[in-house]
């Protein structure tokens, strides 16, 4: 009597040329990660944001995904490596990033930028703003600075574009993003209100405001934040996942952080 | 011991034509000559071999050369003749460092000291094969002769096509066929050689010295020495400042971009080929063009390493005008190159990796076309107290310090809102209680404040800007923690940032 794995050879090869190595499961690949600088979220991404690869963090406003994102720069920054933050609605704020660790100067800013064009159907050629140019602005840019290869990280900040808007990039611009941060070891970490890479996305963290406290009383501070992996395509942990896909972490504000000091 | 004295002439024909047509190409295949002075007594100074053909000579006016019919016919332009003078004089240098100019009608000539030459560039004919190679190279047509004497060389290259190569105690005979005119002498004695039946200076030479100089006085000995090959000269030889310009003047003014860089890339690619000879790369190319209505347009071109990529460079010149086009019609066209002597950087091999700085470069021209040149860079933040207050610096990657300090622990972020949404706020005991942006209806949870943020020194009771920090939430449950500002100047209520 043939053995289970003669069997599954005999299956294999018989199938060869419609479905190639049918019944061996394919090699997990074990990604080259790096540190957010959060511990609870390192914990909750196994190590970190994967490199050349596409990690989205999605949520409402006030749900620290800024935070995140800055301070994963401030990591690579601080190794000397070079990023990029491609800002489609311009609200960076370079004093906090400054304030989180990040080297500026090593820092490309993208400020993406409303141009007002003729608009025909108006009396008079008169101008108006297009909602879409800051968009599509941002996505070629992205594309551009993928393409060019060299940077450790990039950022595409669309946490302020509305879902409609974010949900209409074509699939395809998303797997070339992936296919290019691949290929150049660029970690592009999406910044919006929902996953919009779909099935381009190695990672995606859901983000939410828990709570919000205060120093002594009277400035705020203490914030805290939900954090749950929603999807992690390159896990090495191929059993039962025991850790709990939900996780909280704090921040605290700069003036806090001189307080305590 | 002093090597034996070896001259090279270089003579270029109708210069004012070649200096135009090297950076046309498009016009080199047909018939074009080049007028000179004032319209309505214009005079062709120079013309292409096409135009030669077809029947065109020095001092026709623009009716008959109108008459001839489809030819082309462009302006004399001396600065465009001045950098292509430099450009040739620049290629010479290649062979010898003693160059000394001389004087020709509608033509460029120079005569290179070439003694002691030979191992390094072989003897004389091939010597002379590789400097017309060289100058063909820059878009120049010339004719070359080499010889003992600096004279026969200069009178026989001036006379002759291609290349002579005159070997010593030849002179007389390579200058007998040479026309008396050669000499440059005043009319008068023309017309006294004319009735001797004198033509050549072969026919000169053969005239006895001791009968001549009774009747011409001592200019006839170095008429005489001129036409046997034998006359004496003490060489002066140029010192030229190495400068990288090019520069054209257009018979029709150019609007379309891609015109202007078809003749712009021949530019660039003369000067990189020009800083190439010695080594160097081109660090910076400065642009300037003349337009229409007396305008000026000045642009910079900066690589972050100094290159001689012509490829890159012109895509560089493409994307800034992308960025950048001219206002008016352009008619002149200058380009000057900075030249830099690194053109590579040393990488370490435990460093990050970091964007190779040529493409760089190109990416953020693109990204510069795209959403505005002072939108891509680095922030810098200043030394103030006023919030918000940064500015954009060029993004580099080289010699970056890295940053020593330690990372802080995580800490919240603002996202700023720019410009400021303005808010409709309902105030309840002097705090903000409810508030509505757009359509979204916001009831404050806690408020801290009010920060005082801007205002009169000189009076503490006044302040013109107060920010608060408030928590809120919708009526679905969606809480924000943001960052109010309120106007007393204007008395608005404005969303200034997130906390995110």
């Amino acid at each position: 009597m043939p053995s289970s794995a003669t069997l599954r050879q005999q299956i294999e090869t018989a199938f060869q040329h419609r479905y190639p190595s049918a019944l061996t499961p394919s090699p997990k690949t074990i990604r080259d990660v790096f540190p957010t600088g959060i511990d609870r979220i390192d914990e909750l991404l196994n190590g970190g944001i994967p490199v050349g690869a596409i990690t989205e963090l999605t949520g409402p406003a006030s749900s620290g995904r800024t935070s995140i994102a800055l301070s994963a720069l401030a990591q690579r920054t601080h190794e000397g490596s070079v990023c990029a933050w491609i800002d489609a609605r311009d609200s960076l704020d370079p004093e906090s990033a400054a304030s989180t660790g990040v080297a500026l100067n090593h820092l490309l800013w993208v400020r993406c930028n409303e141009r007002a064009k003729p608009d025909r159907s108006q009396p008079n050629g008169t101008r108006i703003a297009q909602s879409w140019t800051r968009l599509d602005q941002a996505l070629r840019a992205t594309d551009l600075l993928l393409q060019s290869g060299g940077f450790s990280a990039i950022v595409l900040d669309l946490a302020d574009e509305a879902i409609e808007h974010g949900r209409r990039i074509p699939l395809a611009t998303w797997f070339r993003y992936r296919q290019a941060a691949d290929r150049t070891r660029c970690s592009l970490v999406v910044l919006g209100k929902a996953p919009y890479a779909q099935s381009s996305a190695a990672v995606v963290v859901e983000c939410s405001p828990a709570a919000v406290n205060s120093v002594y009383g009277t400035v705020i501070g203490d914030f805290c934040y939900r954090v749950q992996r929603k999807r992690e395509r390159f896990s090495p942990i191929t059993s039962i996942d025991r850790k709990p896909p939900t996780s909280t972490w704090t921040a605290q504000t700069a003036w806090e952080a001189e307080k305590r000091a | 011991m002093n090597p034996a004295p070896l001259y090279a002439a270089v003579h270029v024909a109708e210069f004012p034509a070649q200096a135009i047509l090297r950076l046309r190409p498009d016009l080199q295949a047909g018939p074009v000559v080049i007028l000179d002075g004032s319209s309505p007594q214009e005079s062709v100074c120079a013309f292409n071999t096409h135009a030669r053909k077809r029947g065109v000579v020095a001092g026709m006016t623009r009716l008959e050369i109108e008459e001839l019919g489809n030819i082309h016919i462009l302006a004399r332009a001396r600065e465009t003749e001045a950098a292509a003078r430099s450009v040739l004089l620049e290629a010479l240098s290649q062979f010898s460092p003693r160059i000394e100019e001389t004087f020709a009608v509608n033509a460029c000539s120079f005569v290179l000291d070439i003694a002691g030459s030979e191992r390094l560039f072989g003897p004389s004919e091939r010597f002379a094969q590789r400097l017309r190679d060289t100058i063909s190279a820059t878009g120049f047509r010339a004719s070359i002769s080499i010889s003992s004497n600096f004279h026969t060389a200069r009178i026989k290259c001036e006379f002759s096509r291609g290349i002579s190569v005159i070997p010593i105690d030849r002179e007389s005979a390579a200058l007998a066929s040479v026309p008396i005119s050669a000499l440059h002498l005043d009319v008068d004695y023309y017309e006294t050689f004319a009735l001797w039946g004198i033509g050549t200076l072969g026919e000169l030479a053969a005239l006895p010295e001791g009968e001549m100089i009774p009747r011409f006085g001592q200019h006839a000995h170095q008429w005489l020495a001129l036409a046997r090959g034998d006359a004496d000269h003490t060489f002066q030889p140029l010192e030229e400042k190495f400068e990288l310009k090019e520069h054209i003047e257009f018979e029709t003014h150019i609007e379309q971009i891609d015109a202007l860089l078809f003749i712009g890339a021949n530019m660039i690619g003369n000067l990189v080929a020009r800083a190439s000879c010695r080594a160097l790369s081109l660090a910076s190319i400065h642009i300037e063009m003349s337009l229409e209505r007396s305008l000026i347009y000045k642009r910079l071109i900066q690589p972050a390493i100094p290159s001689e990529d012509r490829k890159f460079l012109l895509k560089l010149l493409q994307l800034e005008l992308a960025a950048h086009p001219p206002q008016a019609a352009v008619i002149s066209l200058t380009l000057t190159a900075d030249a830099g002597r690194q053109s590579k950087i040393q990488l370490g091999l435990f460093a990050p990796q970091t964007p190779e700085p040529s493409r760089l470069d190109v990416t953020l021209a693109r990204l510069k076309a795209m959403v505005g040149s002072d939108r891509v860079g680095s922030p810098a933040l200043l030394d103030s107290h006023c919030p918000g207050s940064f500015q954009m610096q060029d993004f580099s990657v080289i010699n970056q310090p890295r940053q020593s300090q330690q990372i802080a622990a995580p800490r919240t972020s603002l996202r700023r809102i720019r410009p400021p949404h303005a808010l409709a706020m309902r105030i309840d005991s002097g705090k903000p209680r409810v508030f509505r942006d757009g359509p979204s209806r916001y009831e404050v949870s806690v408020a801290y404040g009010p920060w005082q943020s801007s205002g009169s020194w000189w009076d503490v009771d006044r302040w013109d800007l107060e920010e608060w920090d408030v928590m809120a939430t919708t009526s679905i449950g969606e809480s924000i923690s943001c960052l109010l500002v309120h106007d007393h100047l204007n008395n608005k209520w404005l969303l200034d940032a997130y906390y995110d």
